[in-house]
């Protein structure tokens, strides 16, 4: 029997005027699990997260936390979620601890309690020695870590990421990575946005790729993989400015295009068939190929193959 | 919560002081420099002024000028100084002065021949901007005054002219005052009662009297209500009125920094109801307000001499205004989230409400519409025209209810706030 949702977002839709920002945008998010939500700048993850937030009120759809229609119970939603929004929102003159414990007070903990949360905070973000400070002479990435701990005093059981490592340096968001692993180690359910391929990847157990406020597909890195027909895409090197694959026999019966350009060519094999045997057909193609590449599919790939354009774009 | 909030924002303020100084350094700053250039003398009133008479005529109605300004209300606010041409203008320059006044050779002769034009002379000091301007007040009444007299009497001057040069006996002496008289009698009817009147403050004036008869070794006490304080008095109260609408207007600017730094945004992920996050700011605000309205109205009554009659409910009445203007620009940052939009329509706004709500000018002075149809609705009248009845005397029960609507005014805007800010970020507006 499948683990019942702590998150269950059903046709969620939000237009802004004329410019619609979501459409239908449906998935769930289990306890113990970090769902991706994967989509360029502008894709509408911020607007979906403002949904389920409670911050914005959706057109259409429904957000269930925990089984209950978020807005039938709002305050009970809240004490649930822990929301860590994209932009910094902390105090830039109070210190590291005073903001952890002035949110730990606003999301109803006691005096007492929010001090002891505090300092376990500190130390599990590694800013115990900084403590003191005025975050506005923290770094970058410190800042970003005060950020994220400022919605967990509270121990929400759902955990809303937006965009959290959006502008630190590699080795910080290792660090933050690190935190949310363990994080979820502890059953809290995580609803990360972001727009890093490699954070989608290595950090979630599901990922829905979103564009346009739709969500184009969603599953764990391999069914998404699968998608293009497996694990491997090829890539040709040639002048394809000449010759059109459109213009070759049964080519896409044989093969599904990722990507087309006009000295590259992406591409992924129709149905199980033997990576040989695709090597041999693409040779055999009326171009003089000058390279062919074998390589398991992306993420990118595969935003390639949903959307037609590079998720780097 | 309210604690929470409130001790939060009392931490920021001592880690960045700057804008919460500034709101309580302008009105320190603009209640001395007015008290420098109104400010009190020794006699708690304008100060007496000191000029230069140069008495170049001589003559009977020379004398008369002088000895004016020596007597009564004029020795009070005068103090003229009889000097020779060349040191009055030496003491003018020395700006030991504040003007001289020249009485032209033949002054008087002209003025009862009404042959040629007759001058007065007035040299104001340019370093001095209000006694001179009073003197330069005083000296057109009188030409008005003396021009009056030579309209209506010019029939009898040829024979003032006489007694002057000649001498007369006293029985022709009491045949022209009986003349002078009878005229005076015939228009009685048109100048009595008079177009403009002057009426000093009943209660005021009691306390004056009470407080001149008490007073030790024979000296009169300190007037402490005296017309100047009272005027005084007046202004400062709308003066306070307006400041406190631009104090409010600065002092929730840290909404909008809420707003912009997202943390309003943050607190709204954890509660669902906004008022209270709103009510700590007004709160706030209102704190610091409290302190400027006092240095006002303390600083400036201690400037000016200002007596206030009753103190406790000026400060109760002041203090519910500060709810007001706090909450009202509670409720503009909730219409216009962005800060630098919502500076100039601020502005626009306190300005409207302070000069329509009478605080620069009395309220019966403005526009007939505005005065009947506005002004009574506006809560800044409300509070000025309460905190003039508490001080001049027939606002003892209107103080009170007064501070009840502005108080209820100021809870219907932070409620009226919050409702707006809600709907403005569940429609996804973010500044």
């Amino acid at each position: 029997m499948p683990t019942m949702s702590l998150l269950r977002v059903q046709g969620l839709n939000k237009a802004y005027g004329a410019i619609r920002a979501t459409e239908s945008v449906s998935f769930e998010v289990r306890p113990g699990e970090i769902y991706g939500l994967l989509g360029p700048n502008g894709a509408g993850k911020t607007t979906t997260i403002s949904m389920i937030s409670g911050l914005l009120k959706p057109d259409a759809g429904e957000v269930f936390v925990d089984g209950v229609a978020f807005w039938s119970d709002p305050r009970r939603a809240k004490r649930i979620m822990g929301v860590v929004p994209q932009e910094l929102a902390i105090y830039e003159e109070l210190s590291g601890r005073e903001n952890l414990e002035f949110w730990g007070r606003m999301a109803g903990l006691s005096r007492q309690e929010a001090r002891a949360r505090t300092t376990e905070l500190l130390e599990a973000l590694s800013l115990a020695d900084r403590a003191a400070d005025a975050v506005k002479t923290y770094s970058g990435g410190m800042k970003r870590r005060i950020n994220l701990g400022c919605a967990l005093l509270h121990r929400p059981q759902l955990l809303l990421l937006d965009e959290p490592t959006v502008g630190i340096d590699p080795q910080a968001r290792l660090n933050i990575l690190e935190f949310i692993r363990k994080l979820r180690g502890s059953g809290t359910a995580i609803l990360y946005t972001t727009h890093y391929l490699e954070e989608a990847e290595t950090l979630c157990q599901r990922i829905g790729i979103i564009d346009k406020g739709r969500l184009l597909a969603e599953g764990t890195l391999s069914e998404l993989q699968e998608r293009l027909g497996g694990d491997r895409v090829f890539v040709l090197e040639a002048d394809f400015t000449a010759t059109k694959p459109d213009s070759w026999d049964d080519f896409h019966q044989r093969f599904r295009i990722i990507q087309k350009a006009d000295h590259q060519l992406v591409v992924a094999a129709v149905g199980k068939r033997d990576p040989a045997e695709c090597l041999k057909e693409l040779l055999g193609l009326p171009v003089r190929v000058e390279n062919v590449m074998l390589k398991r599919p992306s993420l990118n790939d595969v935003f390639l193959q949903l959307t037609g354009r590079d998720l780097r774009e | 919560m309210l604690g929470v909030l409130l001790a939060k924002d009392l931490r920021r303020a001592r880690r960045n002081p700057l804008p919460w100084l500034i709101n309580i350094i302008v009105p320190l700053a603009m209640t001395a420099l007015i008290g420098l250039v109104f400010g009190r003398s020794n006699d708690e009133t304008l100060g007496r002024i000191r000029f230069a008479v140069v008495d170049e005529d001589r003559s009977a109605l020379a004398d008369l000028l002088r000895g004016s300004a020596n007597q009564q209300s004029g020795a009070k606010y005068l103090e003229p100084m009889f000097l020779e041409r060349e040191e009055a203008l030496r003491l003018i320059n020395a700006n030991e002065i504040s003007a001289v006044l020249i009485i032209p050779t033949n002054f008087m002769r002209n003025y009862l021949m009404g042959s040629e034009a007759v001058g007065l002379e007035l040299i104001k000091n340019p370093a001095e901007s209000v006694h001179p301007a009073v003197l330069e007040e005083l000296l057109g009444a009188l030409v008005t005054a003396l021009n009056a007299i030579s309209r209506n009497f010019a029939g009898e001057f040829p024979e003032v002219r006489r007694i002057v040069d000649e001498g007369t006996s006293p029985h022709e002496l009491a045949l022209l005052a009986e003349r002078v008289g009878n005229k005076l009698s015939a228009a009685k009817a048109f100048v009595n009662p008079p177009l403009i009147s002057y009426e000093k403050n009943r209660s005021n004036q009691t306390q004056e009297d009470s407080q001149t008869k008490t007073g030790k070794g024979g000296t009169p006490a300190k007037s402490k209500n005296s017309n100047a304080a009272s005027l005084f008095a007046f202004l400062l109260i709308g003066l306070c009125a307006m400041f406190l609408l631009f104090l409010a207007n600065n002092a929730m600017t840290d909404l909008h920094r809420e707003i912009r730094i997202r943390t309003f945004e943050r607190y709204q992920t954890l509660h669902d109801q906004l008022w209270p996050f709103i009510l700590s700011k007004v709160v706030f605000a209102v704190v610091v307000l409290s302190l400027g309205a006092a240095i006002m109205l303390g600083g400036g009554g201690l400037i000016f001499g200002i007596g206030w009659r009753q103190p406790v409910p000026l400060m109760v009445l002041t203090f519910g205004y500060t709810c007001f203007v706090a909450a009202f620009f509670a409720v503009t940052v909730a219409l216009v989230p962005d800060e630098r939009r919502a500076g100039v329509l601020n502005n626009i706004a306190g300005m409207a409400l302070g000069l329509a709500g009478g605080c620069a000018f009395p309220a019966r002075q403005l526009p007939v519409f505005l005065r009947d149809h506005v002004t009574p609705w506006l809560p800044s009248f409300w509070y000025v025209q309460a905190a003039r009845d508490v001080q001049f005397g027939n606002g003892d029960a209107k103080w009170g209810l007064a501070t009840f609507e502005l108080g209820i005014t100021a809870a219907i805007l932070i409620g009226l706030a919050a409702v707006l800010f809600r709907n403005k970020f569940r429609s996804g507006v973010r500044p």
